[in-house]
């Protein structure tokens, strides 16, 4: 264990997943602690997901969002790819001194209207001021809970081998977004954050069919870290057609100057779906017939090369897809 | 393309050591699978061509001096964050308040030198004859606006007299594509006059698998060749207004290479009437060649003497979260490299 | 050692130049390479136009 934390304890990859495994795992650990989105609890025989997730975002807007529209985003997505409809969320907010109320209104008005949606009440919060500096601006912490569905049964671990691996739409965006807002490296794009509420689409699929193994939203990480975390738990390996994984042009240009790759970069729109080769037609029918969706694609499948993630190319090209590692720097020289 | 696949898989011939000698060549070939593409009879090492690989720990100490000594901002390139310095990196002296910021171009360091013009910003300049000319342009911007708390750490490096100290390791070399759209290629072309083979090579799969594959056939009547598989950007008068910008600007020194040792005439530093923009003399620092750790092979993989998992480090206490030597650091380093795709 | 970029030039701003790269956009320094004018396509490294390339060669070098 490292002595101090790092910005790559909070980067989504292999450090974060330490932190959790050596620290929180150890000391919280209880028959229902997940590694999946949410936790999928009995109550009264019932069951629900229940899940929570914090946010910080410099700077707090961005073309598509703000922290506030990401942090109901963010909890209702993890409840549906736990198969369940989102129901109520509360909210706790860390402000820092000085923040001005017109920001604020702009925050709140994009998470009701995210709320609103999504079809999920805010029913409860906690307000905290933080002397100036202590915080960068907000910081929003939101909390849902929601009942499964009738017919889904999904986790990290259910993965089979054969499954068909499908993305939601192109990837990197939001990390993309927020990379160019940051504005350090002087490069300008039309690039808007997939930051999203994905549970109707969600609930469409489970309305078509229940034969679904994995569901998980892509966040911090990208879609590279989520395939590594369903290899790991559900002790599969996975193949990607590297010609098939959705990429946005100015995405894709933004990372060829920097020398990035967009499967790492973060999503807040997309999730990755495991399930059975039958089922890939409805699927994508659904997907594509749904507002966030429509950029649907296979990307791979699952196999039964444990622990990893191979690309192969069109030309023959074959070669492990590297395990995302702590903060992304630009690669230049 | 499919012809030139087929070369690489069927190939029987005599065993060949083929050395990419850049790094970018060396991440795109891992990147895109084209190591799976080679018969057993064609071997790919990868050479000294990532400037983060061969710059020497004594100029990370130099940075950090900067950073902790004089509160200078680093402006750097990423991927020279993390490279471990004799005891810090740049990444570790971050967590301790020193400015430490990441740029695309050296033109953005100049950018941070006019935004903080009550703070000294120094550019680590690292890099090969691509890179050099960047470096100079962000001098010679100074120097016309009077901007007078920006200089650079040069650790430029040429890549001529390492062709040379190289030539034994690889039956033929995989020409770094863009630092031979700066220099040309004459100087290939007398190589082979010393026994030196080699083509140069663009960035692309379809690029470098021709590269390969035309390396293939030309070695199979045993002469020296050389040829030029990247025309599209390589010329063979090379471009010369950077050829010229850096000739006026900087001269060639006496250079480390990690791993290499000294290299007589292999770097590059500013010429004396810029001198007040080379951080070296603005403050007065002392060069050293720095600490490696002892039993770090990084040395000999980038001769291509041994490969990054002969190295009794590799995977045990150097991995790309904790990189000891300088080859696992970088993205492009042959150690991480491996480490990620190879495993 | 050297990654490297093809993009568009759009616009040139006496020794700078705007270049956009499947969307992505930026300036670079068009020092190194005599007369150039939108339209044309360059290889960008570091932020530095190093080359001229014809529009076909920038749908495939990156």
């Amino acid at each position: 264990m490292e002595e101090f934390i790092t910005l790559s304890h909070g980067a989504g990859g292999r450090q974060t997943a330490d932190l959790i495994g050596n620290i929180f795992k150890k000391y919280f650990a209880n028959k229902d602690f997940t590694p999946d989105d949410a936790a999928v609890l009995n109550l009264d025989s019932r069951k629900i997901a229940f899940s929570t997730d914090g946010f910080i975002v410099s700077p707090w807007k961005f073309p598509g969002g703000n922290i506030g529209k990401l942090s109901i985003c963010g909890t209702v997505n993890d409840l549906a790819c736990m198969g369940a409809r989102p129901q109520y969320l509360t909210c706790a907010m860390v402000i820092e001194e000085g923040f001005p109320i017109a920001d604020l209104l702009c925050i709140v008005e994009a998470m009701a209207k995210t709320a609103a949606e999504a079809g999920v009440n805010i029913v409860a919060g906690d307000t905290k001021v933080a002397g100036k500096g202590q915080v960068d601006g907000i910081f929003i912490t939101t909390t849902g809970v929601g009942r499964v569905l009738d017919n889904a049964n999904t986790s990290g671990a259910f993965a089979q081998v054969g499954d068909a691996v499908i993305v939601t739409g192109d990837v990197g965006r939001h990390g993309c977004t927020i990379l160019l807002e940051r504005n350090e490296f002087g490069i300008e794009a039309d690039v808007t954050s997939d930051c999203a509420p994905l549970n109707k689409t969600v609930e469409a699929l489970f309305a078509e069919t229940g034969n679904i193994h994995v569901i998980r939203d892509a966040t911090r990480g990208g879609v590279g870290t989520v395939l590594y975390e369903i290899c790991e738990q559900s002790q599969v390996g996975i193949k990607l057609n590297g010609e098939a994984i959705p990429v946005a042009d100015a995405v894709r240009g933004v990372c060829g100057m920097l020398g990035m790759e967009p499967l790492y970069l973060a999503c807040e729109g997309r999730l990755v779906i495991f399930a059975p080769q039958s089922e890939v037609q409805p699927i994508l029918q659904v997907l594509h017939s749904m507002p966030y969706s429509q950029g649907a694609a296979v990307i791979g499948e699952v196999t039964d090369n444990v622990g990893k993630v191979v690309v192969e190319h069109s030309f023959g090209g074959k070669t492990i897809l590297p395990q995302p590692t702590g903060e992304l720097l630009p690669r230049i020289c | 393309m499919n012809r030139a696949v087929e070369i690489l898989r069927n190939y029987a011939g005599r065993k060949l050591r083929i050395m990419e000698v850049c790094g970018t060549h060396t991440h795109e070939i891992f990147r895109l699978g084209i190591r799976s593409l080679l018969s057993e009879n064609i071997e790919l090492v990868s050479g000294p061509g990532c400037p983060v690989c061969v710059t020497p720990p004594g100029f990370i100490d130099s940075a950090v001096t900067l950073a902790t000594e004089h509160n200078a901002i680093i402006a750097t390139f990423g991927d020279l964050i993390r490279v471990p310095g004799s005891t810090q990196s740049l990444a570790s002296v971050r967590k301790h308040n020193a400015l430490i910021n990441a740029v695309y171009s050296p033109l953005d360091a100049l950018d941070i030198a006019r935004n903080n013009p009550d703070k000294e910003v120094v550019f680590l300049a690292v890099g090969f004859e691509t890179t050099t000319p960047s470096a100079c342009i962000a001098v010679k911007k100074a120097k016309e606006e009077n901007l007078k708390n920006f200089s650079i750490l040069t650790a430029n490096k040429t890549m001529p007299q390492a062709y040379k100290a190289l030539q034994c390791s690889a039956d033929a070399f995989l020409y770094p594509g863009h630092v031979h759209a700066i220099i040309g290629t004459q100087l290939c072309e007398e190589l082979t006059g010393c026994g030196v083979s080699g083509v140069v090579a663009g960035f692309t799969a379809e690029a470098l698998v021709k590269a390969i594959s035309m390396i293939v056939e030309l070695s199979a009547d045993g002469k020296p060749f050389f040829a030029n598989a990247y025309t599209s950007i390589v010329k063979r008068e090379g471009n010369i207004a950077a050829q010229k910008l850096v000739a006026d600007m900087m001269e060639p020194c006496d250079c480390v290479w990690r791993g290499l040792g000294e290299i007589k005439g292999s770097g590059m530093q500013l010429k004396a009437e810029f001198a007040q923009f080379d951080a070296v003399k603005k403050f007065s620092l002392q060069p050293n060649d720095g600490k490696v750790n002892p039993a770090c092979r990084c040395g000999e993989v980038l001769r291509g003497i041994c490969k990054p998992c002969d190295c009794p480090l590799f995977g045990k206490v150097c991995d790309p979260l904790n990189p000891v030597g300088a080859c696992m650091v970088s993205g492009e380093g042959a150690c991480s490299a491996f480490y990620q795709y190879a495993r | 050692m050297c990654v490297g970029l093809s993009a568009k030039v759009v616009a040139i701003n006496k020794d700078m130049a705007l270049v956009d790269a499947s969307g992505a956009r930026r300036e670079v320094s068009a020092e190194l390479l005599d007369d150039l004018e939108p339209g044309d396509y360059v290889m960008v490294h570091a932020g530095v136009a190093i080359a001229k390339i014809t529009a076909d060669e920038a749908g495939e070098e990156a």
